[in-house]
């Protein structure tokens, strides 16, 4: 009895609330990333390697944008335009011809793509990582803590993106489009919907989801060529533990995922927080392969 | 028998196709036409090529030789969506409903097309409504909860939602109970009344013969024999040679 209360005791309840908070902001975010991804699987098959080159491409985008007009949200628009007509393209040059082959060479495709896109990131930017200045600069005490309000911006404009992609999806004729063709694509294509341009729709949307979290993001880890790999790697993990295909699972698995990360780094050191996503992956894929989140296999 | 020529105005003509899948040489050489509001049906033992001589129609699968013709025009090679549009109507042997959409969104696959007015769409829902009352019930369920039967009818209203002006139909009465089958004919009956033209694959002969106006018999890949329904009945020769166990 004691034993326990001594543990209940010994847990820090001003960081679990600070950690709370951090891993709610870092699992919006992780959502949207992973939604694009996600909604790509769940269409096409195509495990998207060159996703993480989208949000980072965001991001430059959003450097260039934000020195040239001063505006974060003029940078946040534009970034997630420009790089929706990009995957818009790549999709219709490097996957449209691929469709229905084996998805080894997808995944080369999209590997391809992503090395391009990071070495030319790399010689048109340097490597000197670049700033984002965020749109908002206040903050407000959370314990002992100056906590900056724009990181609670950031989870509720990333809650806000997903809800509008949720609408979108549930009412409109293109969402209904998008779910057909991801449950049949044979039978969609017989009901006169023109699946290679769902297809190419459903990339670019990922793609400018991919990019408005690169600009939202930038403000807190600066902007560098290879700041697509630590998230694509998290938005991987997040997909398969959240079910392959199932945008619900990669929301919930996202925050999930990103809570535990946040309380272990109490205990330890952020970078072997890190470790616990892999865990819980590799626990996924003994114990429930078809995902944590999914409440009846597809 | 020799392969009857396709009359000139003739709404869907299929002519000497042959499909493969991989290295399987399925259809030999298929030849058949189905006039404009005709009901054709099209028998055979299981594995002779009835739903690919379907999927080379719709476009779902690519004939290697022959032509496919609809309204007088070439089509061989269009993707499925496009043949779709142009008014060809897909009903497969396993129905596929999109299980997760509910039915109103199973049939809005179908009716959310540009150039269709409002009121137009509430018409077509009405008919199909009118046809399927059930389906009018359980709009807001999602397509997998329904029964095989209740299936079957969201398939065909969900191919109506096109306003086709053929109907591939294949086995539709395949697992259903007689009460279900009898409903089937009907609407096959109906949807003839309206002008659409069907094309009936069956395992059914007696509700074949009774629907159609004329039939296809295939056998290995080829269309066998060839007749109007009226000249041929359950216990014919051809009938027993070609479909009998
Ligand atoms: N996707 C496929 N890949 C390889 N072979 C196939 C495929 N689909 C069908 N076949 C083969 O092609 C042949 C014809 O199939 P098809 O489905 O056209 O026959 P069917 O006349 O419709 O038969 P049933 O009455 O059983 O529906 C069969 O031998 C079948 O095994
Ligand atoms: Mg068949």
């Amino acid at each position: 009895m004691s034993a326990i209360l001594e543990i209940f005791a010994a847990i820090p309840y001003d960081q679990v609330l600070i950690q709370t908070v951090n891993g709610i902001v870092t699992g919006m975010i992780l959502a949207l990333v992973a939604s694009g991804l996600t909604l790509i699987f769940g269409i096409m098959d195509v495990v998207n390697f060159a996703h993480g080159e989208l949000f980072m491409l965001g991001a430059y985008i959003g450097v260039v944008v934000l020195a040239t007009t001063g505006s974060f949200w003029l940078a946040l628009l534009i970034a997630t335009l420009i790089v929706a007509l990009l995957g818009a393209a790549l999709q219709i040059v490097t996957l449209r011809p691929l469709l229905g082959r084996d998805p080894l060479t997808t995944i080369l495709a999209t590997f391809g793509v992503s090395l391009v896109l990071q070495n030319y990131a790399l010689w048109q930017f340097g490597p000197v990582a670049r700033k984002i200045q965020e749109p908002i600069t206040g903050s407000f005490q959370l314990l002992y803590l100056e906590y900056p309000w724009y990181r609670l911006l950031i989870a509720a404009l990333s809650a806000a993106i997903i809800g509008a992609l949720w609408l979108f999806l549930k009412f409109g004729t293109w969402g209904i489009w998008i779910r057909a063709a991801t449950q049949d694509r044979v039978m969609a294509q017989a009901m006169g919907i023109p699946v290679p341009w769902v297809h190419t729709g459903v990339f670019a949307i990922g793609a400018g989801m991919a990019a408005a979290s690169g600009v939202l993001f930038g403000p807190l880890v600066g902007v560098t060529h290879a700041m697509g790999l630590d998230w694509v790697l998290k938005a991987f993990i997040v997909v398969v533990v959240g079910g392959m295909g199932n945008l619900g699972g990669s929301i919930a698995a996202a925050v999930f995922i990103s809570l535990l990360e946040a309380y272990a780094s109490i205990w330890v050191s952020p970078a072997q927080a890190v470790i616990v996503s892999f865990v819980v992956l590799i626990l996924t894929l003994l114990i429930r392969p078809t995902g944590l989140f999914v409440p009846t296999p597809k | 028998m020799s392969a009857p020529q396709p009359s000139a105005e003739a709404l869907v003509s299929v002519s000497n196709i042959h499909t493969h899948y991989g290295k399987s040489h399925i259809l030999h050489g298929v030849t058949l036409h189905v006039g404009a509001g005709e009901v054709v049906g099209l028998l055979g033992r299981n594995g002779v090529g009835k739903s690919t001589t379907l999927k080379t129609i719709m476009g779902l699968a690519q004939p290697s030789q022959g032509e496919v013709k609809f309204a007088g025009r070439a089509v061989t090679g269009l993707p499925a969506h496009k043949l779709a549009r142009l008014g060809m109507g897909y009903v497969p042997e396993d129905r596929r409903i999109f299980r997760f959409l509910t039915v109103m969104e199973n049939l809005r696959t179908g009716l959310d097309r540009r150039g269709v007015t409002a009121q137009r769409k509430q018409e077509l829902l009405d008919k199909v409504f009118a046809y399927f009352p059930v389906l009018a019930e359980r709009r807001h369920q999602p397509g997998g909860t329904l029964s095989g039967g209740e299936q079957q009818m969201l398939a065909i209203a969900r191919a109506m939602m096109l306003e086709p002006r053929i109907i591939l139909l294949d086995e539709p009465t395949e697992g259903l109970m007689p009460r279900m089958v009898s409903q089937i004919a009907q609407i096959i009956g109906a949807l003839h009344r309206d002008g659409v033209a069907i094309l009936l694959v069956e395992q059914n002969v007696p509700l074949t013969l009774q629907a159609s106006e004329r039939i296809y018999i295939m056998e290995k890949g080829m269309v066998r024999h060839h007749c109007a329904a009226s000249d041929i009945n359950v216990n014919d020769e051809a009938i027993r040679q070609y479909l009998g166990v």
